[in-house]
């Protein structure tokens, strides 16, 4: 496990780790033509007056408006039943929203026809708590599931996948099973899973929520260089020191509403 | 389509519920082999049927003495029947035809040189629309002098109601066995079905997964149809070998034994590699059917 002191080494260094970024620009190009999300300069998600209602009158979130640009590194803070994992699932066209409109990556899901949501997944990484692992299957066939689904070409999945597990420092696990390995581990799989296409979305919902702290730094380290590759990360999270370390754009929810919205900012708003 | 990582996924499942997925087996297997025996019965009734039904026509014999007019006022009068709906259609078989076919039916039909004239009438042979009008139009038909009243039946032969009420009898066993496949076919599409959902539950994590990384929805439902397709086509394959050995057993030495060259006959009313195509397909269908049906209901993607 990486030291207090290589992690900010590596959360503080602003090039982009060089094994990272050449993969991922290659890619970048083909997965764009297959995915929906436009490449284009606008911002990479738009939320206008979005309002979420589960039947009649359970609020998940309740008129929020914000954008969030492509490369950005955002935190999705807030007390339990807040609206995050709400937010999280509107982004992926898991829900639609009750009011207002959602656009990502220039697409707007109000509009997008059920057919083509597979399609607008396939250009955003998802990462879980719970990993969603599958529990039959190796680490190489859980990541390289993600490429199968999508059709990729068996070459194709025998060049990443193993690009994909070294760059998560996975490479000497692969053959094992995810019952064989840490929490860390697991959740580590779980993002080489979700980055294995280079998606131009990452979103996480509490990806270190079951964590250690030394760990969620672990994987907090991964997901910022990822982030650094060009990849915006959308992270839903309670843990206020991981939030308080990176001084990243923190997007507060409350009751469904969006209280705050800063940069570089912290957990919760310090009281002069 | 890909087809190697759903035939992967498809057997990985089966293995996963072997035990629900022998059960879906055995029921498609016993469907099947009663199928499969029911085909060739069902053909041969047919066939005996149709000949029954062709019995079932009226001979109107012409007496030799009958002088044209009479002969012609007696084909007006059917044709009168025919008009009336009575009658579908008649031929008129000459002496000479009537000869013929005798002959035909002998063993030695040298025979009959020994004979110094025909002694066949000519005669027409009626058909009705339905046998229940046989009385109706022999009664009509009677009283014309034409008729060669020495022969059966005072010269117009019929057989009887009882005829018919076999014959509603032979319908009535084909409806049913047809009834039975349906139950057994549709007990088989259930079991699939039920399978299939089963197999659904315990594959929801990775029917999760491949809704989160972007497959669509026909990827998804490829793997259980064709699981299902092979429960059903597995299933199909079993009782066809038990069909061959049953007809090796049973049905060859029967018929090869039989005198009734009705039973040699008819014994091959469809060839075996006929059936067992087509039963392996109808297996398949029913997998594809039941695993069908289920997506449609426990798989919204
Ligand atoms: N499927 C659902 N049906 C009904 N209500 C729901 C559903 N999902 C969420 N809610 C409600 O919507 C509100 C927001 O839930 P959400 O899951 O977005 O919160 P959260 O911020 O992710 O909470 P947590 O930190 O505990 O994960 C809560 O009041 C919750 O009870
Ligand atoms: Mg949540």
């Amino acid at each position: 496990m990486s030291t207090e002191t290589d992690t900010d080494a590596e959360l503080n260094s602003a090039e982009p780790s060089r094994s990272a970024s050449r993969p991922a620009r290659d890619v970048e190009r083909r997965i764009d033509r297959r995915s929906l999300l436009r490449p284009g300069d606008g911002p990479m998600v738009i939320f206008e007056g979005v309002t979420k209602r589960y039947g009649t009158d359970v609020v998940g979130l309740e008129d929020v408006s914000l954008s969030i640009e492509a490369g950005e590194f955002v935190f999705l803070v807030g007390p339990s039943g807040s609206g995050k994992s709400t937010f999280i699932r509107l982004l992926i066209k898991e829900l639609d929203a009750t009011e207002g409109t959602v656009i990502v990556g220039g697409r707007d899901l109000g509009k997008m026809r059920r057919s083509k949501v597979p399609y607008l997944r396939r250009g955003i990484g998802c990462v879980f708590q719970d990993f969603k692992l599958l529990p039959g299957r190796t680490i190489y066939e859980n990541v390289a599931y993600a490429l199968e689904v999508t059709g990729d070409a068996p070459r194709a999945i025998r060049r990443k996948v193993p690009e994909i597990l070294s760059l998560t420092g996975l490479s000497d696990k692969s053959d094992r099973l995810p019952n064989e390995l840490s929490g860390g581990e697991q959740q580590r799989v779980s993002i080489a899973r979700a980055f294995v296409n280079h998606p131009r979305l990452l979103i996480a919902d509490e990806p270190t929520g079951n964590l250690d702290p030394d760990t969620s730094i672990g994987i907090m380290q991964l997901l910022y260089r990822i982030n650094r590759t060009g990849t915006t990360v959308i992270m839903a999270t309670h843990d206020r020191d991981l939030v308080d370390k990176m001084q990243m754009r923190v997007v507060a929810l409350e009751d469904g509403r969006l209280v705050r919205d800063e940069r570089s900012a912290s957990y919760a708003t310090v009281e002069p | 389509m890909r087809l190697g990582f759903f035939l992967r996924e498809a057997v990985r499942s089966i293995r996963a519920n072997v035990a629900i997925s022998i059960a879906a087996i055995v029921t498609v297997m016993i469907a099947v082999f009663i199928l499969g025996t029911f085909i060739p019965s069902y053909l041969y009734v047919q066939s005996t049927v149709n000949q029954q039904k062709s019995r079932l026509d009226l001979q109107v014999y012409v007496a030799d003495a009958a002088t044209t007019p009479e002969v012609a006022a007696l084909q007006a009068e059917i044709v009168g029947l025919k008009d009336h709906g009575l009658v579908k259609g008649f031929t008129y078989v000459s002496k000479d035809e009537a000869l013929q076919q005798f002959k035909s039916r002998l063993n030695d039909p040298s025979i009959l040189n020994l004979l110094p004239n025909n002694p066949l009438p000519a005669s027409f042979d009626v058909t009705p629309t339905d046998p229940s009008h046989n009385t109706q139009i022999a009664a009509s038909l009677r009283a014309s002098p034409a008729i060669d009243t020495t022969m059966p039946g005072n010269g117009i032969s019929y057989a009887e109601q009882t005829a018919n009420r076999l014959l509603s009898i032979a319908r009535f066993i084909q409806y049913a066995g047809l009834g039975l496949i349906g139950v057994l076919l549709i007990a088989a599409v259930l079991l699939i079905g039920n399978t299939i959902r089963l197999s659904i539950f315990a594959r929801r994590r990775e029917v999760e997964v491949m809704r989160l990384v972007g497959a669509t929805n026909w990827f998804i439902r490829w793997p259980f149809v064709i699981e299902g397709i092979i429960c059903g086509v597995v299933g199909a394959v079993i009782s066809v070998a038990a069909l061959w050995v049953a007809k090796v057993l049973i049905v060859d030495p029967y018929v090869a034994s039989s005198t009734d060259g009705l039973t040699k006959n008819q014994a091959n009313t469809i060839g075996f590699a006929s059936l067992a195509i087509l039963l392996i397909l109808a297996g398949g269908a029913v997998g594809a059917v039941g695993s069908g049906v289920t997506l449609r209901r426990f798989l919204k993607v």
